[in-house]
């Protein structure tokens, strides 16, 4: 009993050393690594956000459209407004969030695959209105930001993505330790003996989407401030939903530290592939997230926790 | 079990770690003897692929003699993925990593929006092939001297079709060009294309309605083939992707629609489009065709190297393109007997070179920035399964088909 206590105090410690030197470890390669860096942070957000709400057993496809519509109110407060970085990254949030709750109070009564349609729908529609409202928005061609984030200097803008990415782990651990875990688990294991059970599904159903469509704005405006511009195809390109999908299903679904390893697995690996085999290396990449999906179902996260499982009952 | 766990454990860490590594390269070796050319392209399309293998051409012609200044030239290009990011992060990788000494490649504007910040933070000599959107020349901004751009920007390209349908309509007046109809994809390339024909042919009667281009998951166009059909145009003009290409024309027949001139705008053409017979009389735009080897010399020494050597036909004009991002860039540097960065810019100021698309080119002020290279398209149709030249008249190669029939 008392190894089994040992190891399960070596186990934190050991991840949270790997944890600490792959975010430290862009800061002494440079640029094009901390490039990277930002990249997989991005995802790993948008993934983190989308298991946040999963846990309730909501399937969102809406993460292009929140995404987006936070890379345009991000772009243009700081063009119309004149808000700063921050500020306009704030205020993104804000109003990813603020839709959500709105479109939420509306579409969180549908469940599983009409809430998924739903959600993608809605993501349509926030490109659509924005291609064609062209006096506010640009229209097809976009907006461009006059400065960027740290005037785009590598350094900064990669420890902005990583203070921005441990406020977002932190949130998600937040949900999975507050009773708000609680009331999701159990309605997505039984909705109707959670409400038996006095749960108010409807609004922990609405903080949850209003909280992660909060997110993926706000990581669509850290975009934004990171390249300069947003354009309807570029912001709410559906690559910002099917890959943070994929990275948390390769990391393990229910989980923080799922998506966070699913995003840096194959954020690295994605560029790995590509620098080694520049022709097919996305034929390679996407056989990769097939067989591990197939033969790992619960991921590399749930993977572990099964072999630890496992051999505790040996002991 | 503890020592399974830490396996695992460690087999992640090294994963990431060797992933890191790996994706760091030899950053911290000694400098490089080559001159190094740095390329950025979507490798899975057409246009890349093609661009970055004339490239390579190029490359490989400059070391079989010699190579430049006496040093063997390199060659690294990254796939863009068609990933604003990830081509972002290629030219980051160039510069840091690989240490490269110029710039070239694009296609995308998109792509490249999210490029233009690393760029300018490096400032190398840049010799751009792709991005015809305004938005990225503002992007750019004035006073970048060491940018060069290739492709021509948008508004060149407009000013162009109105110079051509307004000669070959002087010409040949049996073709009558009064009325258009353009179906557009509904990103910024097709809607940018539909807003500057609005205004470039003012004086004409003109309507249009976008489709979702199959590149970006669509492919039914029989709405917009329907519409076009009912409004009778003289000129049917599609501005979409390769990806469209065969499908619109099949929609196109499917409902009967054969305008008086049916011209499709993609930036590159499936490499077996002109095998259908659909393609007969098709008309469309393009830098550049392999039919051009017949009227310019330069074009046709291009044009066999690419083919002894791949065993394939340029089909796009991102090829010579490609070929010409080097070549010009390798010009300067012989001129300059430098590969530093001023000298070479002011050599290529200077330049004047003649392009395997058929023009000599040097390098002027456009709407914003210093140094715009081609400022106009051609006017093609497809006769006989390949790409023929009708206006400018100095490269024609053919008479055009009219009126179109299928």
């Amino acid at each position: 009993m008392s190894s089994t206590v040992q190891k399960n105090k070596t186990w934190p410690v050991i991840f949270g050393i790997v944890g600490v030197i792959v975010i430290i470890l862009p800061f002494f390669t440079g640029p094009y690594v901390q490039s990277i860096g930002r990249t997989v942070i991005t995802y790993m957000i948008l993934a983190i956000s989308w298991d946040m709400l999963i846990r309730s057993g909501q399937l969102s496809f809406g993460l292009a459209g929140f995404f987006g519509l936070g890379s345009y109110a991000a772009v243009l407060s700081a063009v119309n407004l004149h808000f700063n970085p921050f500020v306009s990254i704030l205020f993104a949030a804000v109003v990813a969030g603020l839709m959500a709750f709105l479109v939420g109070a509306v579409v969180l009564r549908l469940r599983g695959m009409y809430f998924a349609i739903t959600t993608l729908a809605l993501g349509e529609i926030f490109r659509i209105i924005i291609h064609n409202w062209t006096s506010v928005t640009g229209g097809p061609n976009g907006k461009l930001l006059p400065k960027l984030a740290f005037d785009g200097a590598s350094i900064p803008t990669y420890a902005m993505m990583v203070v921005f990415a441990l406020v977002i782990i932190a949130l998600s651990e937040y949900f999975k330790r507050s009773k708000i875990h609680y009331a999701l688990t159990a309605i997505r294991d039984n909705e109707i003996v959670a409400k038996s059970s006095g749960i108010n599904i409807y609004k922990y159903l609405l903080i949850a989407f209003t909280v992660t469509a909060a997110i993926q704005g706000a990581a669509g405006a850290g975009f934004a401030q990171l390249y300069g511009f947003v354009t309807p195809e570029s912001s709410f390109n559906a690559n910002y939903t099917l890959i943070p999908l994929a990275m948390a299903l390769l990391g393990g679904m229910y989980s923080t530290w799922g998506p966070v390893i699913g995003a840096v697995l194959l954020g690295v690996l994605g560029e790995f592939l590509k620098l080694y085999i520049p022709y097919g290396h996305l034929v390679v990449y996407g056989i990769i997230i097939i067989l591990v999906l197939l033969f790992m179902p619960q991921g590399i996260v749930g993977m572990a926790g099964k072999l630890l499982k496992k051999g505790e009952s040996h002991e | 079990m503890s020592k399974k766990l830490s396996a695992l454990l460690f087999a992640l860490m090294l994963i990431v770690s060797m992933g890191t590594l790996y994706a760091t390269g030899q950053q911290g070796e000694g400098e490089a003897k080559p001159i190094k050319f740095g390329g950025v392209w979507p490798l899975g399309d057409i246009t890349g692929d093609q661009a970055a293998k004339a490239a390579q051409l190029v490359v490989d012609e400059l070391n079989a003699n010699g190579g430049l200044l006496g040093r063997p030239v390199e060659l690294i290009v990254i796939d863009s993925e068609l990933n604003p990011e990830k081509g972002a992060a290629a030219i980051e990788r160039l510069a840091t990593v690989e240490k490269v000494d110029f710039f070239v490649g694009g296609m995308s504007s998109g792509v490249h929006l999210g490029q233009i910040p690393s760029l300018k933070k490096y400032k190398k000599v840049t010799m751009w092939t792709g991005a015809a959107s305004s938005t990225a020349e503002a992007a750019v901004g004035e006073g970048q001297d060491w940018y060069f751009h290739l492709h021509p920007w948008d508004y060149n390209q407009g000013n162009s079709y109105v110079e051509g349908w307004d000669d070959i309509a002087e010409k040949y007046s049996n073709i009558s060009i009064d009325r258009w109809f353009l179906a557009y994809e509904e990103g910024p390339f097709g809607s940018a294309s539909f807003a500057a024909t609005q205004t470039l042919f003012a004086d004409m009667e003109i309507d249009g309605e976008a489709f979702q281009s199959a590149a970006m998951g669509g492919g039914d166009y029989t709405a917009v083939l329907q519409r076009a059909k009912d409004y009778n145009p003289d000129v049917f003009i599609w501005a979409g992707y390769g990806a469209d290409a065969l499908p619109i024309m099949e929609q196109a027949k499917a409902v009967n629609f054969t305008p008086p001139l049916f011209i499709g705008a993609p930036p590159g053409w499936p490499s077996d489009f002109g095998d259908s017979s659909l393609a007969e009389n098709v008309t469309l735009y393009g830098m550049w065709a392999p039919s051009i080897s017949k009227v310019s010399a330069v074009s046709k020494k291009f044009q066999d190297a690419y083919e002894a050597k791949y065993g394939e036909t340029p089909a796009t004009y991102f090829a010579p393109l490609g070929y010409t991002s080097i070549e010009i860039i390798a010009k300067a540097v012989e001129q300059a007997g430098s590969v530093e960065t001023e000298a070479v810019i002011k050599a290529l100021k200077a330049i004047q070179y003649e392009s395997p698309l058929g023009e000599t080119i040097s390098f002027s002020p456009s709407n914003v920035i210093s140094n715009q290279g081609f400022r106009n398209q051609k006017i093609l149709q497809w006769q006989n399964g390949s790409q023929e030249v009708i206006w400018p008249f100095a490269f024609a190669t053919a008479e055009p088909a009219y009126p179109f029939t299928r």
